[in-house]
């Protein structure tokens, strides 16, 4: 998949962009600091462990999630397999193309994974059925369904929406081999990862850019934090430079909207 | 027969208690991704798909191009948690397949000279799978087509038909597709009467072989019945719209 | 005024049998007359109509368009018209039979993003559409709220002999351009501006009710201010 940068703002559009942000406003009216409309739904997909599609404004992701049992990495023998994985699907945007996942793609699914690993958001050891030989292996697979614009956060709350609602079967051990057994349990849940994504456009900061917004913007910043406000995860982009000043305001930033969101979360997936 | 006796039993009523030649339920809505130019979604069965049109649109890259004739692009794709086991993202030989017998069970209907030197653009994503996925799919293309307004002189709409031991029954699901003894995917324009995909497989004796056939088209006919009703819900959900209407610039 | 009754139709229907004249959308096989697009059909004087409800924009020539830059190349401009092709507008078309371009400087004129009211002085189906800016009111736009409708419903936002767009201008204040490709650009005061914006959205969404004019006027009210 590759997303060509083809998107051109209108010049009249830019120039009330400009106007609207030195007023501290943006020109669908949000506040600097102020997310798109969030909706989470959850069990979209019966024949997934886990789903959810997940709207934030006009992006839309589906998330699903596969669990089976594997081989775990020699370098974590105690530990079951997380993978995320995401998909630009051709038919989310113009600009959007089928083939093997462009840098885009595979940055995206790396840092949404990032937030979800470091945040020790599912305890994966508690995936472990027999050290070096077994372990739950869970997959979450992300279908972009259209793109407007921070598809990083719109991507982490369907992973984490799916992962929150996501049931297994339990295992038992025999011998030295796993079996499974007719009882449905939970994933192991430890934490609930919020990430939120800042764009850096003229001289304001705002959070959530849309699309429009993202193509007028010189450098993005997407920051994980866990329901302690401990960050875990961060990746900034654009070629372009930040003052340390401006990366510590935005942890504070991504910590006090990731709050929000992650009460909203929660209560849709209980 | 014994998988006969599993999947059908003595009264004819099948393991989800339809009857020989009942459709599962279906469910169209048209219009559901924003960015692009037609879209639809299907649930057929357990089946949700979602079906994307962009285009008529410029041809990349450009030695693709049709001097005379749009260029009709399609996928086909199952997303990895559409099925029990995941599946692989990467496109396999069955998807590659499916999405060239859309493709050419689509482009009868399309008026393609109409738009010389473009390329439309049909992307099928299977979000769950189910028996009859392809042609659930071809059913929401073709309203994802009509919803871009692209010329065309039909519909195409689908059924899948099979055997079940000796039993012919329409629209198979997943389990039936499986442990049935054959599946015969059939897409129709409905109003031309004409066949634009064709599928067979098992062994029909001449006489079930027609019955199949006959029965998909039939069947096709009634899943036309609710293309219309959900091209009509997208653009004529008003009930302002018969009657006269005033005049409007030529 | 002539009444037609008008049909919902979509492609694949017959509209009409026997022998008349038929025009775009519309397909003559047999005896039948088969609508090609989602819309309203109407047989009357003129024939076998059928105005679609959806569909792209594909160029003619003459037609005004608002496009957008989205290229340049030593010899023009690439013009982002809203449909299957882009348009060019050549240099000379611009700066004169004496253009050259080592002497001059295409961004002084347009730069990408800019937003322009053009003709389309040319079109074959061999070539891209050649854009025009000679005329009144062609050329750059420099502010303006933008706002795309469908294509298809532009003939339902002018009107009858542009009745809907003046209503909409005139009882706004504001400035209100269309181009035949679906693109419009509203100019006012600001709170005119929304409300001009609204009533082009809504005849988008409603360009099928038959009392759209009606619904139209009582949305914008009397006031000539918008308010």
């Amino acid at each position: 998949m590759s997303m060509k940068k083809n998107y051109v703002v209108e010049t009249i559009r830019k120039a009330q962009m400009m106007d609207m942000l030195e007023k501290g406003k943006r020109l669908d009216g949000r506040a600097l600091d102020e997310p798109r409309k969030l909706t989470i739904e959850t069990g979209i997909i019966q024949k997934a462990n886990g789903s959810a599609r997940v709207s934030l404004g006009n992006s839309q992701v589906i998330a699903g999630v596969k669990i089976a049992t594997g081989v775990p990495f020699p370098d974590t023998p105690d530990k079951g397999l997380l993978v995320v994985n995401a998909e630009i699907l051709p038919l989310a945007s113009p600009y959007a193309e089928p083939g093997p996942p462009s840098e885009e793609a595979i940055e995206l699914a790396r840092v949404v994974d990032r937030g979800i690993r470091e945040s020790e958001m599912v305890d994966l050891t508690k995936l472990c059925l027999v050290e070096g030989k077994s372990v739950v292996t869970t997959f979450v697979d992300c279908n972009i369904m259209n793109v407007d614009g921070n598809l990083f956060d719109a991507t982490s709350y369907a992973v984490v929406a799916a992962l929150r609602t996501s049931k297994m079967k339990k295992y038992k051990v025999e011998g030295d081999k796993a079996v499974s057994t007719d009882e449905v349990v939970p994933v192991p849940i430890e934490r609930t990862p919020i990430s939120v994504t800042m764009a850096r456009l003229g001289g304001a900061v705002i959070v959530d850019p849309d699309a429009e917004e993202e193509a007028m913007m010189d450098m993005r910043i997407t920051i994980t934090t866990d329901d302690d406000g401990n960050i875990c995860a961060s990746q900034k982009g654009e070629a372009s430079t930040i003052s340390p000043e401006l990366v510590l305001k935005a942890a504070d930033t991504s910590i006090q909207v990731g709050r929000a969101i992650r009460s909203q979360m929660v209560e849709a997936t209980r | 027969m014994e998988t006969e006796k599993k999947l059908m039993d003595e009264d004819g009523n099948r393991l989800d208690g339809r009857k020989w030649n009942q459709l599962r339920p279906i469910r169209l809505e048209v219009g559901v991704v924003k960015n692009a130019d037609g879209s639809a979604h299907i649930e057929w069965g357990k089946n949700k798909i979602t079906a994307a049109v962009y285009g008529p649109k410029e041809v990349h890259p450009k030695h693709q191009v049709l001097p005379d004739r749009a260029l009709l692009r399609s996928r086909y794709h199952m997303a990895p948690f559409s099925v029990d086991e995941r599946k692989n993202p990467a496109p396999s030989r069955r998807e590659i397949e499916i999405s060239k017998v859309i493709r050419e069970a689509l482009e009868p209907a399309v008026v393609v000279e109409d738009y010389p030197r473009t390329a439309i653009e049909v992307w099928v994503e299977v979000l769950q799978s189910d028996g009859g996925s392809r042609v659930a799919g071809i059913t929401a293309a073709s309203l994802a087509l009509a919803d871009a307004g692209i010329n065309m002189r039909d519909l195409v709409v689908g059924c899948s038909c099979g055997l079940l031991g000796e039993h012919v029954v329409a629209d198979l699901d997943d389990t039936e597709d499986k442990e049935g003894n054959g599946d015969m995917p059939v897409a129709i324009m409905p109003t031309k009467g004409l066949v634009t995909l064709l599928q067979v497989d098992g062994i029909y004796t001449r006489e079930n072989f027609q019955k199949a056939f006959e029965l998909a088209i039939e069947k096709g006919k009634e899943v036309y019945a609710m293309q219309r009703e959900a091209l009509t819900k997208r653009f004529f959900s008003s009930d302002l719209t018969s009657g006269p209407i005033e005049e409007e610039a030529a | 005024m002539p009444i037609v009754e008008r049909k919902q139709v979509i492609p694949g229907d017959v509209i009409a049998r026997g022998d008349h004249r038929y025009g775009p959308f519309v397909e003559k096989v047999g005896d039948d007359y088969i609508a090609l697009r989602i819309g309203l059909a109407e047989v009357g004087a003129d024939g076998v109509k059928l105005n679609p409800l959806t569909g792209p924009y594909l160029p003619r020539a003459d037609d005004e368009v608002i496009g957008k830059v989205v290229d340049m190349n030593g010899f023009g401009w690439v013009v982002d018209i809203n449909s299957c092709f882009d348009g060019f507008l050549p240099a000379s078309f611009v700066f004169g039979r004496e253009f050259s371009p080592a002497t001059h400087d295409l961004s002084s004129k347009f730069r990408v993003g800019d937003i322009i009211g053009a003709r389309i002085e040319s079109f074959e189906r061999s070539r891209d559409p050649q854009l025009s800016i000679r005329g009144q009111g062609y050329g750059k736009m420099d502010s303006g709220e933008l706002v795309k409708i469908s294509p298809t419903k532009v003939p339902r936002l002018i009107g009858r002999r542009g009745a809907m767009i003046n209503m909409i201008s005139e009882r706004t204040g504001c400035d209100v351009r269309v181009g035949q490709n679906g693109v419009v650009v509203v100019n006012g005061q600001p709170e005119a501006t929304t409300k001009a914006v609204t009533a082009v959205q809504m005849v988008e969404k409603e360009a099928h009710a038959a009392d759209l004019a009606a619904k139209v006027e009582q949305y914008l009210g009397s006031g000539g201010d918008g308010n």
